[in-house]
C-alpha cells in the first residue's frame, strides 16, 4: 500500500522505538502522525515534532478507537506491563479492524524464543513453546493474536527485532553507566551472541511490511544481519571511554559458584533489582528493556515487601554489595537476567525477511556506532 | 503599625499548595482572604487541609472588593486578562512567571500597573534563594577576580505530570524548554551580569512542535564588562544540573540540588581547594516567603519589586528573539537514519513516487 500519503497511528510513541518511528514518518513526508500517549510527561521528544499527541491506554479500547481517529496505518510498538501485552494488542487490533485500518504493524521479539534462545531457533519455522518467562510468553501468546486477526482479513505483518540499539537506546545508557561503575565482566569470554538490531533498519523493516503485500500474515526476524557478539558491543562501548574502563571475564560456572545451590532467575532478578533500583535509570529500565520488566518487577516487589532485617539477609546472602561501602577488590558478578540474556548461542537468520521483502541491512554494526557515539556525546553521556 | 495586606490566591494547583500558602501562613504581614479556583472543591479541600479562615470562590471577580493584592497562580496563557482585570481594580499583583506568553502583553501589563501606580511584581522565586543571593556578592565583591565565563545546565527526563498536555501545546506553553525554565535561568544570569547585547541560539524543534533541549550562547555587558556564558536545558537527558562561573582568580558553583550554598573552586599554592559559603542569617523559610515579604515591602513602602514588570519584558523579548533566530540543533544520526540518508541503499531500489517525495520533504527541512 502507499502509505507516505496516509495518516500513520503509532503506539508506544513515547518509548525508544516508537519514537524514531515518529521521527521517520515525518522524514518520510507522511501527512499526519497520530501518537497514542499514555504517560503525557513522557512525551517530550515527540513533542519537539508536529505529531497529534493522542491520550489514551491499550487497556481501554473507547480511548483507543479515539486516539486512532481516521488513521488506516497502525505501527503498534505499545507494551505495557508484561501481564497486559495480550490484552493490549488484541484491543489495538480490534479498533482497527473496526475502523478499516489498511495495515497493521506489530513489532514483536525474537524473545517469543525465550530470553536464551534454544538451538534451532535460527529461523522462523521454530514452533513456539512455553519458555517460563512472563514477558517472552506473552509476547508469544500477542503474535498469535495477531495471525488470528490477519485470517480474518485484517492485512497484518509481524516482525520480530532482537537487542533493538541505536540513538536513546537503554543498551548503550545503562552499559555506559555500568561500565563507568565496573558493573560489567565479559561473560564467557563474551562470545554470546548479540542479534544487534538497529533501530533505523527495524524501522526499513516496517516500511517494506508497509509497502510489500507478500509479507502479510508472516512473522519475520529482523537483525543487523552481522555475528556481533556482546563481547564486540562491550568492548565498542568500552573505546568510547577515556580511560578505557578493565573488564574482566566470567564463566557461567562460576557466576553459578557465586551464588550457590539456590541460584536461578527469579532468585538472580532480586539482585538485579537491588542494583537497578539504585540506579538513576531505573524507571526507564523498567519501560525500555522489556525482557527484563517482569522479573525485576517481581523482584523488586518482593524484595520491598521484607522486613529490613530479612532484607540485609537477603543483600548479605547474594552478594549485593550497599552503595556506600564497596569492596575495593570485590569481582562483579553479573545478575543471572544478564548472564541469560549474553549467554545467548542463537544468531537469528534474517533469509526470509531478505527473500519474501527483499529486506536488507542498510546500516552495519561500525556505523551504527559512530551515529550511536555521536548521540551518547551530545545527551551528554561522553 | 502597618495594615496587613489583605490578599486572595487565584489558582490552587501544585505551585499554590506546595508553595505559596505555606508561605503565606508564616508571613504576618498578609491576610488571606481569599482562594480562587474554577473548581471551588479544590480551593475548598486546601482550606480544610491547611485549616485557614478564608473563604473559597470560582471567580476572582468576586472578591476583589475585599483585597488590596491578588497572587496569580493560574496558567500561563490567563496571566494576562487577570493581571489587568485586577490592576483595573485597583489591586496590586505578584504573577507567577512567565508575566505573560509574549512580551507584547507583558509589556501591556507593565505599561498598566505604572499608570495606575499599583505593585506587579513577577515570581521569580530563584532571585531569593539563598545561593542566588551569595552568588551575587561574590561576583560583585570581586572574589572570583574578573568574571571570564560560565556554564548554565539543567536536564533531566521531563517528568511533569500534567494530565492536560498544556506543556507540549505552543499556543498554551508559548514554547518549551526555553519558555518553561529558561525564563529562570535568563532572570538569573541578566541579574547577574548585566542585559544580553548578543546571542546564538539553537534548539531541537523539527518543526511546530515544542523543544526539548536548546542551546544558548550568550553575551552580556554589563558592570563586569563583556562576560560570555552558556546556557543549556534538556527535558531527555541528564546534564550536570549547575551553574558554574569562572574568574581569574577562582570559580563559583550553584548545584540545582543544594539551593542554599555557593562552592568556590580555587588554587592555593598548586593544590585545588573548595570551600562552601552559606549565609548565616536569613530571613523566611524559604524563597517564596522572602519573594511575598518582597511585595509586602513594596505595598506598604511604594518601593520597586526586586523583580518587576519590565524585567519579565526583557527577558520574554529576548526569549521571543531566540526563537526568531533560531537555528536547528543538528541530529547527524536522525539524518543518517533516515531513508534518504547518507548510507540509504533503499534509494537506489523500487521506490515509487513515494521516495521522490520524501527527497523533496527533505529538501525543504
Amino acid at each position: 500500500m502507499n502509505w507516505r500519503n496516509q495518516t500513520v497511528f503509532v503506539t508506544g510513541a513515547t518509548g525508544f522505538i516508537g519514537g524514531r518511528v515518529c521521527e521517520r514518518m515525518m522524514q518520510a513526508g507522511v501527512p499526519r502522525v497520530r501518537a497514542l500517549v499514555h504517560g503525557m510527561h513522557r512525551a517530550a521528544r515527540i513533542a519537539r515534532m508536529p505529531v497529534e499527541l493522542c491520550p489514551g491506554d491499550l487497556q481501554e479500547r473507547e480511548s483507543l478507537r479515539q486516539a486512532l481517529g481516521d488513521a488506516k496505518v497502525v505501527i503498534h510498538c505499545g507494551l505495557g506491563p508484561s501481564s497486559t501485552i495480550v490484552r493490549g494488542t488484541e484491543n489495538m487490533l480490534a479498533v482497527a479492524q473496526a475502523a478499516g485500518v489498511q495495515r497493521v504493524i506489530h513489532v514483536s521479539t525474537a524473545a517469543v524464543y525465550g530470553i536464551t534462545p534454544p538451538p534451532g531457533s535460527e529461523s522462523e519455522e521454530a514452533p513456539l513453546r512455553q519458555t517460563g518467562d512472563a514477558y517472552c510468553d506473552n509476547k508469544a501468546a500477542a503474535e498469535k493474536v495477531v495471525l488470528d486477526y490477519g485470517k480474518r482479513g485484517l492485512p497484518v505483518v509481524i516482525l520480530r527485532p532482537s537487542i533493538v540499539w541505536g540513538p536513546y537506546s537503554a543498551w548503550s545508557t545503562r552499559l555506559m553507566d555500568d561500565l563507568r561503575a565496573g558493573q560489567v565482566a565479559f561473560i564467557e569470554g563474551g562470545r554470546g551472541a548479540c542479534n544487534t538490531t538497529y533501530v533505523d533498519n527495524l524501522i526499513d523493516a516496517m516500511v517494506l511490511g508497509l509497502e510489500d503485500d507478500r509479507a502479510l500474515n508472516h512473522a519475520f526476524f529482523i537483525t543487523d544481519g552481522e555475528r556481533v557478539t556482546w563481547g564486540d558491543f562491550i568492548r565498542a562501548h568500552m573505546a568510547l571511554l577515556d580511560p578505557v574502563p578493565d573488564v574482566g571475564e566470567i564463566s557461567r560456572a562460576e557466576i553459578a559458584a557465586s551464588r550457590g545451590p539456590s541460584s536461578g532467575l527469579f532468585l538472580g532478578s532480586v539482585k538485579a533489582a537491588a542494583r537497578v533500583a539504585r540506579g538513576k535509570e531505573f524507571r526507564q529500565m523498567l519501560m525500555q528493556i522489556p525482557l527484563t520488566e517482569a522479573a525485576m518487577k517481581k523482584a523488586w516487589s518482593y524484595v520491598s515487601s521484607l522486613p529490613a532485617q530479612k532484607r540485609e539477609r537477603l543483600r548479605a546472602r547474594f552478594g549485593v554489595r550497599r552503595a556506600a561501602a564497596k569492596p575495593t577488590r570485590a569481582r562483579f558478578i553479573p545478575d543471572a537476567v544478564t548472564e541469560a540474556t549474553q549467554s545467548a548461542t542463537v544468531f537469528f537468520s534474517i533469509e526470509k525477511a531478505r527473500k519474501v521483502m527483499g529486506y536488507e541491512p542498510r546500516i552495519q554494526f561500525a556505523g551504527g556506532m559512530k551515529l550511536v557515539e555521536q548521540w551518547l556525546r551530545y545527551a551528554a553521556y561522553l | 503599625m502597618t495594615e496587613p495586606v489583605r490578599l486572595a490566591i487565584l489558582g490552587c494547583g501544585a505551585i499554590t499548595r506546595s508553595e505559596h500558602i505555606p508561605a503565606v501562613i508564616a508571613h504576618p504581614g498578609v491576610q488571606l482572604v481569599a482562594l480562587v479556583d474554577t473548581d471551588p472543591a479544590r480551593a475548598d479541600a486546601l482550606i480544610q487541609n491547611r485549616g485557614l479562615s478564608c473563604k473559597a470562590v470560582a471567580d476572582y471577580r468576586e472578591v476583589l472588593g475585599q483585597v488590596d493584592a491578588v497572587l496569580n497562580a493560574l496558567p500561563n496563557h490567563l496571566h494576562v486578562s487577570s493581571n489587568l482585570d485586577c490592576l483595573g481594580a485597583g489591586k496590586h499583583v505578584l504573577c507567577e512567571k512567565p508575566l505573560a506568553i509574549t512580551a507584547a502583553e507583558a509589556r501591556s501589563c507593565t505599561e498598566f500597573a505604572a499608570a495606575k501606580k499599583l505593585v506587579l511584581a513577577v515570581g521569580m522565586n530563584r532571585r531569593f534563594a539563598a545561593s542566588h543571593c551569595l552568588l551575587k556578592l561574590v561576583i560583585s565583591e570581586g572574589l572570583l577576580g574578573s568574571i571570564q565565563d560560565y556554564d548554565f545546565q539543567y536536564g533531566g527526563a521531563f517528568d511533569w505530570r500534567s494530565a492536560s498536555g498544556f506543556y507540549f501545546d505552543r499556543a498554551k506553553a508559548g514554547g518549551g524548554a526555553l519558555v518553561d525554565f529558561g525564563v529562570h535561568m535568563l532572570d538569573s544570569v541578566i541579574d547577574w551580569f548585566g542585559p544580553v547585547t548578543g546571542f546564538d541560539y539553537q534548539d531541537d524543534d523539527w518543526g511546530s512542535g515544542v523543544e526539548a533541549n536548546f542551546f544558548l550562547g550568550v553575551k552580556h555587558t554589563g558592570r563586569f564588562g563583556d562576560t560570555e556564558g552558556q546556557l543549556r536545558i534538556s527535558r531527555t537527558f541528564g546534564l550536570k544540573n549547575r551553574i558554574l562561573v569562572r574568574g581569574s582568580e577562582a570559580s563559583a558553583e550553584i548545584s540545582v540540588h543544594d539551593p542554599e550554598v555557593v562552592v568556590i573552586h580555587r588554587r592555593i599554592g598548586g593544590a585545588a581547594v573548595s570551600q562552601t559559603l552559606r549565609l548565616e542569617k536569613i530571613a523566611g523559610g524559604s524563597s517564596y516567603w522572602r519573594q511575598l515579604d518582597n511585595f509586602v515591602q513594596s505595598i506598604q513602602h511604594g518601593t520597586q519589586p526586586e523583580v518587576d514588570g519590565w524585567q519579565a519584558v526583557r527577558v520574554l523579548e529576548l526569549i521571543e528573539n531566540c526563537y526568531a533566530h533560531k537555528r536547528r540543533i543538528e541530529e547527524p544520526w536522525a539524518e543518517a537514519g533516515s531513508e534518504t540518508g547518507p548510507e540509504s541503499r533503499l534509494e537506489a531500489g523500487a521506490e515509487g513516487s513515494g521516495g521522490k517525495q520524501a527527497a523533496a520533504h527533505e529538501a525543504r527541512t
